[in-house]
């Protein structure tokens, strides 16, 4: 039912249809669900947040290392994050779309650390901290990421607030 | 409006209200990209439900990201999966109200009945080409009483009935919002038969 010369429809009708009229009249942002999505990200939610205690470039007063990237930047930065019993320096290597991150945890602790995009589905990267408490991505993903580190003695995992590389 | 099936913010079957409730319990279970999949869905209704209460654009994108962070501290509240979407969208309008109340501080009175009305100055939808029949409704909604396309874009926006938060909204008793929402509809009707009547 459908008739606009008026025929008679259920209010419910009539009201999907003006429900409807207003999403072609008033369309939400386009990028409205993206920026929920990285507000949640954010936000502390399954795990703890690892809290961000240096970042040379920001340091610098040149640029914050958690703000975005132009899609072909050059450069090396570093960051360092502090969680309960362990620190967490990260190196981002960027060169045009390619990236780098290598990673040191000290004191060195057996740890899972998985590299995920913020925005993108799936694509989580993953790796194993050394001995002597390294670990590597050799291509790291551009754009907002977080990290997050996974104890072998269980408790919760332990997340960096999002970055960009 | 049959131009597009499966229209978001209906009652009808296109609905998104079951999916939603699918989601939700995904998430529930531990999988993540269940509130992915449930901000995907829903944040287009909650700006609907939001942007009905007269908020401008910047303040509506605030009070719905809002909605999913209070959704995310609160969803151990929620009783069952098919409730998600009306508890959001209560929430949400909630929130737009709140907000709104502080907004009106912040600028003259004029400015937030003009927001309301049709056409909106500050939305792109006086540049919107409508099909037919969404013009006719659009032609017929504006010659409604102000009140009467207010309550009528709350009423349609979200699952139905809300009439508790509607009357909140627009300051009104619980009990007077069905019988307006009809004598509304009823004009709404009068003024598409009119219509019909001149084409």
């Amino acid at each position: 039912m459908t008739d606009t010369t008026g025929a008679p429809r259920s209010d419910d009708e009539l009201l999907d249809e003006v429900a409807h009229l207003w999403t072609k009249l008033d369309p939400p942002p386009a990028d409205l669900a993206d920026g929920v999505l990285a507000r949640l990200a954010a936000q502390d939610l399954e795990y703890e947040l690892l809290t961000l205690v240096e970042s040379d470039q920001a340091a610098a007063g040149v640029r914050s290392a958690t703000l975005q990237r132009a899609p072909d930047e050059t450069g090396t930065w570093s960051l360092e994050y502090l969680g309960p019993g362990f620190r967490v320096q990260l190196r981002v290597s960027r060169r045009g779309r390619q990236a780098r991150l290598d990673g040191w945890v000290s004191p060195p602790q057996p740890m899972t650390v998985m590299l995920s995009s913020v925005l993108r589905k799936g694509g989580v990267l993953e790796a194993q901290v050394s001995d002597s408490g390294r670990f590597e991505f050799p291509v790291a993903p551009a754009g907002a990421c977080r990290m997050t580190f996974v104890t072998e003695t269980g408790g919760r995992p332990q997340a960096t607030p999002p970055f960009w590389i | 409006m049959s131009e597009v099936p499966g229209s978001t913010a209906s009652t009808g079957s296109g609905a998104p209200w079951a999916a939603a409730a699918a989601a939700f319990t995904r998430w529930r279970e531990g999988e993540g990209e269940g509130l992915e999949d449930l901000v995907r869905l829903l944040s287009p209704v909650l700006w609907q439900v939001v942007r009905a209460t007269g908020l401008d654009r910047e303040r509506a994108e605030d009070v719905v990201q809002t909605t999913w962070i209070a959704l995310v501290d609160h969803a151990d509240s929620i009783a069952s999966p098919q409730a998600i979407s009306a508890w959001l969208c209560t929430s949400a309008r909630r929130e737009a109200w709140r907000a709104g109340r502080h907004a009106s501080r912040e600028r003259p009175v004029e400015d937030q009945v003009l927001a309301y009305g049709l056409p909106d100055h500050e939305s792109p939808e006086e540049q919107v080409i409508l099909e037919d029949e969404a013009e006719a409704l659009r032609r017929a909604l504006g010659k409604l009483p102000e009140r009467c396309q207010k309550l009528l874009r709350i009423v349609a926006a979200g699952p139905r009935p809300n009439y508790q938060d509607v009357a909140s909204t627009l300051d009104m008793p619980v009990g007077s919002i069905g019988p307006t929402r009809g004598r509304c509809l009823d004009k709404l009707r009068h003024e598409l038969t009119l219509a019909g009547g001149i084409r």
